[in-house]
């Protein structure tokens, strides 16, 4: 057990846990945020997609350790109200299905505007391929994250 | 709109009275209410309000006095679009706006009869039913503020929540008008809107999930928390049927967190399966101590059991006789006589249904014959089911909330993780939250069976069928999974669609070959059709080219004469993927179509090939014949999802076994289809409108992969007959 | 020719125990651990007489390394590394970026954590897990033994590095090390990292001869 503290959305936190414990299970089960998902524990499917210090990291394989003193945000955070414009965009093109996946997919998103505010089709695929979605919503994660880089770009 | 589907109070429900209902809804006040609701017998409409307290009812509309208008989901949200299109039926015919409603999940009440989203029957199912609630609520609704204003109701109509007098413009909120229309007797054949007025209904009608699930707000299983709550992790035997001789739990006891591990058996249909729970502070030391655990299992044997053997076994079995499951005019002797015989065998593997949230449930218990779930599944009343009849209390005294489910796909109808979960809280004084890994989920089944098809035509030398068969080989789904020793009832669902296409074959007899297994097996989304659709639509192919004809031109032309849906939907086909026009070099084109209880769709799917090995799919083209549609754009969604489904289940990697154990164990080696993988589907939807409603949520999934292999077909001049296979190497 | 230093001490971030045949993981703090150590040495030792028989030996030796899973997953021919045994390439379709870090979403180190973390299947560890970069790609993956000892020695391909920095490179990178330090289930390069040194060392001091 060691004393972590972390910020995330902005609000700091400190807890007593296993440092070994992925950052998941912290941000779910002790921080209380449950719009990040597990889905594989492996990194294989993106579900648990946060930043860190602004990366996109799969939080089922970030030891809480890893996090210590280091800025999170979860999809709790991206925005007030709904209003980044990849939650626009993905409510504008009705993108999710069961939905369980998308709070990962928008993290991923996220940071690949960032990085590219006018992605083309392979820039997509190459922030979005390590985001599962098993309903089968990746054409419209796709045009839905046009979308958004238009809305962002005015 | 917000998700109102974690009730706060805890005492499960018995029988029902008014207050009840509300505390347990969570409702805002004791105000009088407008419940409307079917008797339990389904067959009459009746309303609450004072009778509550004697009436058993537990009604689809509740209007409050305070204004706030509930309407009850039957249906479960998996990702299907339910959570909007069932109480859009009702909302539509009362005159209220999605927006200015509550929706609530029912919690398996006897009252409202089928509370199972499967089989692609939520819309078809209750079309008729919940159209006719809201319009019964909204005719008492009127003729109370009639009364009320002593005016004719001729002169009173309903819009967004409120009546109005159409001479005066005056007017009454629902609320206003609650407590009197309750006392009016129940319209029993109210009038129904014309479908040209329709505001909800028929149009994009945005889902008000969306925008909890691009929040982290949308409560999934998973999800919930209680005052108090623990984790439990449970360690099951990958070899089923073993038996759990002993465990050293001295590492796991050691890991901060653990308190305690229960043994118990996992109930799946009439299997009992050996299973320990670690129980732990939080989910990571439960699973912790799961990881540490020492097993010793007796595996009886059935370690020997492998795939490629029991596949070996299929392919032998493929020349025995079966079951005659359809038999018209003489197959054999017009085979054997036919100038131009053919002869294929089609293998389809198991798959697991992997929804994206793994399976979960939390369990408190209330004494010792009460509990309480909370739970991502298909179907309240089958979790309340499978509770009572393991844990052998009363149903009754079983409440379940359902919450979003992180996808379905048939896993969902089987709740035996809600049965564990309820399981190991009976030993427990807290609430328990039960998740399994995503290999649990993997492993553990129940899996799509795999079906083996041995197809068989004779033609005539103008390419005429004379004689034709489909023979399918398989397990069965009831056999393993409610261990009938009766199979005699199995041959329909596992030849399921393969006697009743529209298709114009003479000489037909179709049979069915059951194989015994020991794994479980179970519906995955499209059933049978699933697998068997693949063998039927590139068999006619093989007719197709031995016939020396277009393999669509060759179904409109010689086995579809006379009009019917699916020639009807050939040709829409024909005309959205311009089937006419001609493609580049190294592409090809295929087609198929499956009809099926669920309904009917077809697909045309482009590929191309520089090497004639390695495949590009470059255009998707999907019809689906629906008659009266809801949502047109969920139509869409649901379509594009199976196309994706099938996508995997075709060339992606099956479910094996080696030495009992499955041989996949997460997404790494059992991978589904990614972003870049998918090509755009284009979505024709038929709907005349009218009485005919056919289902949505499979439809789409049957006829994709016969499709693909046709047109790799066309472009490589090569034959898949057996899924998965590499798209990168054919 | 550069002065060697004589004795270079291997520097390895973990050590690591065989047990049942999965790698035993010591925490970080546990590196800079020296192992053991080769000898290096000078212009006039009678080591670096050329001798082109066995260079060449020595690097068809080092070759089988470099071309095992273990090495070669990280120096493929396309943009993304590959994974397993069977060097498939990586599920999640990463890919290279300028740097070698990935891109995006999915740069190496939003799976990759700074160790391995137990369990079959899981992701590989390494504090600055990456491929080569996009300037110096360096290539193993369908290169013959002549064409990658080639690319090894052109300072245009392989990062700017003479001699005495391609050993030290294939010595003390952590990266190269974790290579015998694989995750959970996957097998290791066919010589120990100590005699894979000395082979590709050998290989330079007997005068980098290009197999034939």
């Amino acid at each position: 057990m060691a004393s972590i503290s972390l910020t995330v959305n902005k609000k700091k936190y400190q807890i007593d846990a296993d440092p070994e414990m992925p950052l998941l299970w912290a941000i779910r089960d002790l921080i209380g945020l449950k719009g990040t998902k597990f889905g594989c524990g492996m990194a294989q499917c993106g579900a648990c997609t946060v930043h860190l210090d602004g990366e996109a990291v799969r939080s089922c394989v970030t030891l809480l350790g890893r996090a210590d003193g280091q800025e999170i945000v979860t999809i709790e955070g991206i925005s007030d109200n709904t209003s980044h414009p990849l939650q626009k965009a993905w409510i504008e093109l009705q993108v999710p299905q069961c939905g369980y996946c998308q709070s990962g997919q928008i993290m991923s998103a996220a940071v690949l505007l960032r990085e590219n505010p006018h992605p083309t089709d392979q820039d997509i695929d190459e922030a979005m391929m390590g985001n599962l979605c098993r309903c089968g919503t990746y054409t419209r994660i796709r045009k839905a994250i046009h979308r958004a880089a238009e809305i962002m770009n005015g | 709109m917000s998700q109102n589907l974690i009730v706060k109070d805890s005492a499960p429900r018995s029988g029902l009275d008014r207050r009840h209902f509300l505390r347990l809804s969570g409702l805002s006040g004791l105000g009088l209410v407008l419940g409307l609701g079917w008797k339990s017998d389904g067959h009459e409409l009746i309303a609450s309000g004072a009778d509550a307290v004697t009436v058993k009812l537990n009604p689809y509309i509740i209007i409050e006095s305070s204004g706030t208008i509930s309407i009850m989901n039957p249906m479960p949200d998996m990702g299907q679009g339910t959570f909007q299109s069932v109480p859009a039926m009702i909302a539509e015919e009362l005159e209220v706006s999605l927006e200015q409603i509550r929706i609530l999940q029912t919690g398996g009440e006897k009252e409202f009869g089928r509370q199972t989203a499967g089989g692609s029957n939520s819309i078809r199912g209750q079309y008729q039913k919940l159209r006719t609630v809201g319009a019964a609520g909204k005719e008492m609704l009127i003729l109370a503020a009639s009364q009320r204003w002593k005016v004719p109701v001729t002169d009173c109509y309903a819009s967004e929540g409120n009546v109005y007098h159409k001479p005066s413009g005056k007017s009454f909120t629902y609320g206003d008008l609650a407590e009197a229309a309750a006392q009016l007797p129940v319209p029993q054949n109210p009038q129904l809107k014309d479908p040209k007025d329709f505001k909800i209904l028929g149009k994009n009608y945005p889902r008000p999930d969306v925008p909890l699930k691009v929040s982290g707000k949308a409560v999934y299983g998973i999800d919930v928390e209680l005052p108090g709550m623990v984790y439990a992790s449970v360690a099951h035997c990958p070899v089923f049927n073993s038996k759990l001789i002993s465990y050293d739990d001295s590492e796991t006891m050691r890991i901060k967190g653990v308190t305690k591990l229960i043994r118990f058996q996992r109930a799946l249909g009439a299997h009992k399966y050996d299973a320990i729970a670690v129980i732990g502070d939080t989910y990571w030391a439960a699973y912790q101590g799961k990881l540490a655990l020492k097993t010793n299992w007796d595996y009886e044997g059935n370690d020997s059991f492998d795939t490629e053997n029991y596949e070996q076994t299929l392919r032998d079995m493929s020349g025995n006789e079966g079951q005659v499951v359809h038999s018209d005019g003489d197959f054999e002797g017009s085979f054997q006589s036919a100038p131009v015989q053919i002869t294929a065998l089609y293998e389809l593997p198991m798959l697991s249904h992997s929804p994206m949230e793994p399976q979960n449930c939390t369990a408190q218990w209330h004494g010792k014959d009460r509990v309480e779930v909370w739970v991502s599944s298909q179907g309240a009343d089958r979790v309340k089911s499978e509770i009572a009849k393991n844990l052998d209390i009363p149903s009754d005294n079983i409440k379940v909330n359902i919450l979003f489910s992180g996808g379905g796909f048939g896993r969902r109808l089987y709740n035996d993780y809600a049965v564990e979960a309820a399981s190991i809280a009976r030993e427990m004084e807290t609430p328990v939250k039960m998740i399994w890994t995503r290999e649990e989920d993997t492993q553990l089944g129940p899996f799509r069976p795999p079906t083996f098809s041995a197809m068989k035509a004779g033609l005539a030398a103008d390419g005429k069928p004379l004689a034709f068969q489909h023979k399918v080989i398989s397990p069965s789904m009831g056999s393993t999974l409610e261990d009938k020793k009766d199979t005699s009832g199995e041959s329909s669902s596992m030849t399921e669609g393969i006697s009743t296409q529209a298709y114009e074959l003479p000489n037909m007899k179709n049979e069915y070959v059951f194989s015994q297994i020991h794994i479980p097996l179970a519906a995955w989304r499209s059933v049978t059709s699933s697998t068997v659709a693949f063998a039927h639509e590139c068999f006619i192919d093989e007719m197709a080219e031995k016939a020396g004809m277009d393999p669509l031109e060759y179904r409109l032309q010689v086995l579809l004469t006379k009009p019917s849906d699916t020639k009807r939907l050939l040709l829409k086909l024909k005309e959205v993927s311009h089937w006419e026009k001609a493609l580049p070099e190294g592409w090809g084109r295929g087609v198929a179509q499956y009809e099926f209880f669920a309904g009917l769709g077809g697909y045309v799917v482009e590929v191309s090939s520089k090497d004639k090995t390695s495949i590009h799919i470059e255009k998707v083209y999907m019809v689906i014949d629906l008659g009266t549609v809801v949502n047109p754009d969920t139509v869409a969604l649901q379509v594009e999802g199976a196309a994706t489904m099938a996508l995997t289940a075709a060339t992606k990697s099956a479910i094996t076994f080696r030495n009992g154990q499955t041989r996949q164990t997460n997404f790494h080696n059992y991978p589904l289809v990614r972003i870049n993988e998918m090509p755009e589907v284009e979505v024709h939807i038929i709907a005349e409108g009218g009485p005919k409603i056919r289902g949505v949520g499979e439809p789409g999934l049957p006829p994709f992969a016969p499709a693909l292999a046709n047109a790799i077909f066309a472009a490589t001049g090569k034959r898949i007959r057996k899924l998965p296979f590499n798209m990168n190497k054919v | 020719m550069m002065n060697f230093k004589k004795w270079v001490g291997i520097i390895v971030s973990m050590t690591v125990l065989i047990a049942g045949g999965s790698a035993f993981i010591l925490p970080l703090k546990e590196k800079h651990k020296i192992l053991y150590t080769v000898k290096l040495s000078g212009n006039e030792h009678p080591d670096k007489v050329p001798d082109s028989i066995i260079s060449k030996k020595s690097f068809l030796e080092a070759y089988r390394v470099l071309m095992s899973p273990r090495c070669m997953n990280c120096h493929p021919s396309g943009d993304a590394p590959l994974q397993g045994d069977d060097s498939h390439v990586h599920t999640q379709g990463v890919v290279r970026g300028k740097d070698g870090k990935g891109m995006y979403a999915l740069k190496c180190s939003n799976c990759h954590q700074p160790k391995n973390i137990p369990g079959v299947g899981m992701p590989p560890g390494n504090p600055k897990w990456q491929l080569p970069p996009a300037s110096s790609r360096m290539v193993f993956q369908g290169r013959s033994p002549r064409e990658l000892a080639a690319q090894i020695l052109n300072t245009k391909e392989n990062g700017g590095r003479n001699k005495a920095q391609l050993v030290a490179h294939v010595v003390n990178d952590t990266l190269v090390a974790a290579g015998w330090h694989p995750e959970q289930g996957l097998t290791l390069p066919p010589l120990t990292h100590k005699e894979f040194a000395r082979q590709f060392k050998q290989w330079l001091d007997k005068g980098a001869y290009l197999p034939d």
